[in-house]
């Protein structure tokens, strides 16, 4: 394999790893940009949205087959499901600490992350649980560079999702009341704003976003696991933050700036592909020394 | 009735259930496997087999005289849970654990189980670390990770492999296995091109899959458990990877094919010999599926004849205290078990090699080395 090519199949696997890192990141920054909360379940809830996928696709699959028409119903209806549970575990969990210091607040977020991982732990019995899609291998190649549908049509659906929110945050009353909440949550509220109906908006947008990524990352790589969302939340709050957490372009950003970062950091000659999560966690010190608003965050200015 | 009459009931009651028992005595077996976590198939498995082996000596009338019953300890696969595991089984007094099957997990409890003079019977773990840091009580009845490797180095050069990439997980087995395949290969005359460690429970592994698509070996040896290793299966073939993969005993299981799917076509794996292969086993297998349902996994045969052989112990020491039944462990010879003759070497590790090599033809094992 020649260096060029090298270097475009990591670009590749950085846009993919990247599309995921980001879907996460922006259920973790909208949030943050609503409540000042980092809400350590969300990658918990992109477990669960690959669980639920899984669920839906194994009963639907005698129907419409374990293809892609199969696995994005499968994934709407995860997405659906898994962002009831964000409002759900918003309402029980989250809504009565909102007064509470923040450290209250964060606390009962790692808990509200042990009792999603442990519940799948039990259900599962803490075994892998294989994917299964009829899915193939082929796909084109550009000149070194072999592409697979597969990767395409991911890359191509996480950049849906992001122009689609990107559009209801700038375009739409309610992502324009979301926008306000950020800024000042008191002064929405004396204008009249349904503060709480905002946030509940905020956390379903984001835990189906997460859940999109569970459904895509089950489907490509072909198996589920309880603790699944525990490394990938930790990566998407380092891409939140390497973005500036808050901002929506900044986590899109921010993810595919770590994705390309792991990708081509464990190519560098001397450092071994059993660095790659030290890379990403280097970065994130680094971003939190040198820059600590990250790369499109502003200091107590406009959040989202 | 008046409580006088109600506690004389109870008291009648509690005798009627603990007459028979105190009547035979009962020898009890720790079962020291994961139940729990990823590699709770095997474990339960292993569970099962021990099962099996106690219905049929109580049913052919215990040992000494007396019944054998089992006490699991969850290890998880996890070495701190091991040692917790193996320390509800210490002191619930068993006169023997069998079982042990990822190696991390059961090198803590070598000590445990040494300091309260237990006799241990290592049914699948096998990492060659585990030797040392045996105190003596400890017997494993797998073929060692070196074994492994002269086999693995063996197979693939004789398909005509000169150059080979090997990834393991970083843990005790794992590690093992891929240390002692590297200097067999480089012993062999041939090159290792790649040498990369993989975190465990990753999903992504397309810096292992690039780094060896670059270094470009005939083959690739995964050392790892199976989850993982489908995964990594899957990601190489997917990036156009033609060449040789193979896999280690901890890789042996039907999910492989579930998770990498038609991507494992052609896979060969190292492994202990399961029960299919094994012309012995024929009665054990529907012993078990009639008991589970389902047909036994790899260390099932294995973890059978280590409860029998502590069985067999016991009786030829003619006691169950320790030390007798670790000597009698020690002369072990002369019977013909599932898995075939067991005699153990001065490191009371099994004294032949036992690993065959399977290959994955429409997603299911077939001997590759016959």
């Amino acid at each position: 394999m020649s260096l060029t090519s090298i270097l475009l199949h990591q670009a590749l696997n950085g846009l993919v790893l990247g599309s995921f890192y980001a879907l996460v990141a922006l259920g973790y920054t909208m949030i943050f940009g609503v409540i000042k909360l980092l809400n350590f379940a969300h990658g918990d809830l992109y477990m669960a949205g690959g669980f639920v996928a899984l669920l839906v696709l194994s009963a639907i699959s005698g129907i419409v087959g374990a293809g892609w028409p199969g696995i994005f119903l499968a994934m709407l209806l995860a997405m659906i499901a898994v962002g009831c549970l964000g409002v759900v575990i918003e309402r029980i969990a989250y809504h009565p600490m909102l007064g509470a210091p923040r450290l209250s607040i964060l606390i009962t977020a790692l808990a509200v992350s042990l009792v999603l991982e442990n519940t799948v732990l039990a259900l599962t019995n803490g075994q892998y649980a294989a994917f299964q899609t009829s899915l193939g291998f082929g796909g084109v190649a550009i000149g070194g560079l072999f592409i697979t549908y597969s990767e395409m049509v991911l890359v191509g659906m996480a950049a849906l999702l992001m122009v689609t929110l990107e559009l209801f945050v700038t375009r739409t009353q309610y992502g324009r009341a979301m926008r306000a909440v950020a800024v000042d949550t008191d002064m929405c509220a004396l204008l009249g704003i349904n503060v709480p109906t905002v946030i509940g908006v905020t956390f379903f947008i984001g835990s189906a976003l997460a859940a999109a990524a569970g459904t895509m990352a089950g489907a490509y790589y072909g198996s589920l696991w309880y603790f699944m969302g525990f490394l990938i939340g930790l990566k998407a709050f380092t891409a939140a933050v390497i973005g500036g957490i808050g901002s929506i372009p900044g986590a899109m950003l921010g993810g595919l700036v770590l994705g390309m970062l792991e990708s081509f950091g464990t190519q560098i000659p001397g450092i071994g592909s059993q660095w790659k999560d030290v890379f990403s966690f280097v970065v994130l010190i680094l971003v939190l020394v040198f820059k600590p608003t990250g790369l499109l965050g502003r200091s107590e200015q406009e959040r989202m | 009735m008046n409580r006088f009459g109600r506690l004389a009931v109870m008291a009648a009651m509690a005798c009627a259930i603990a007459g028979p028992a105190f009547a035979q005595g009962t020898i009890k077996i720790g079962v020291e496997v994961p139940t729990t976590g990823a590699e709770a198939t095997y474990g339960r498995d292993m569970a099962n087999a021990v099962v099996l082996a106690q219905d049929e000596i109580n049913k052919a009338g215990g040992v000494l005289g007396k019944k054998l019953t089992m006490v699991i300890g969850d290890d998880a696969c996890d070495p701190q849970q091991a040692v917790n595991a193996a320390s509800k089984l210490v002191s619930q007094h068993v006169l023997a654990v069998v079982g042990g099957y990822c190696s991390g997990a059961t090198l803590p409890t070598l000590k445990i189980y040494g300091d309260a003079h237990v006799p241990f019977v290592i049914t699948a773990s096998n990492s060659t670390k585990l030797i040392p840091a045996n105190p003596g009580n400890a017997f494993m009845i797998n073929s060692t990770g070196d074994q492994q490797a002269t086999k693995a180095v063996a197979f693939l050069a004789g398909k005509g492999a000169k150059t080979l990439a090997i990834v393991n997980e970083g843990d005790a087995y794992s590690q093992d296995l891929a240390n002692l395949t590297r200097a067999d290969w480089t012993k062999a005359g041939h090159k290792v091109v790649a040498y990369e460690t993989a975190s465990s429970g990753q999903q992504d592994y397309s810096a292992i899959v690039t780094a060896i698509r670059a270094a470009k070996p005939d083959a690739v040896f995964w050392t790892a458990y199976y989850a993982d290793g489908a995964l990594l299966i899957r990601q190489l073939r997917q990036a156009g990877y033609r060449g040789i993969i193979a896999v280690g005993d901890g890789s042996n299981s039907t999910k492989l094919f579930a998770i990498a799917g038609a991507a494992a076509e052609g896979v060969f794996c190292f492994t202990n010999p399961t029960a299919q292969f094994l012309p012995a086993a024929k009665a054990f297998i529907k012993a078990y599926k009639a008991r589970f349902g389902s047909n036994p996994g790899p260390y099932a045969p294995l973890t059978y004849d280590g409860m029998k052989l502590v069985a067999w112990a016991m009786t030829k020491a003619g006691s169950t205290a320790s030390a007798k039944v670790i000597a009698a462990l020690k002369t072990a010879d002369g019977v013909q078990w599932l898995t075939g003759p067991i005699r153990f070497t001065k490191h009371n590790t099994l004294a032949r090699s036992n690993f065959i090599v399977l290959e994955d033809r429409n997603n299911a094992w077939v001997r590759a080395d016959k």
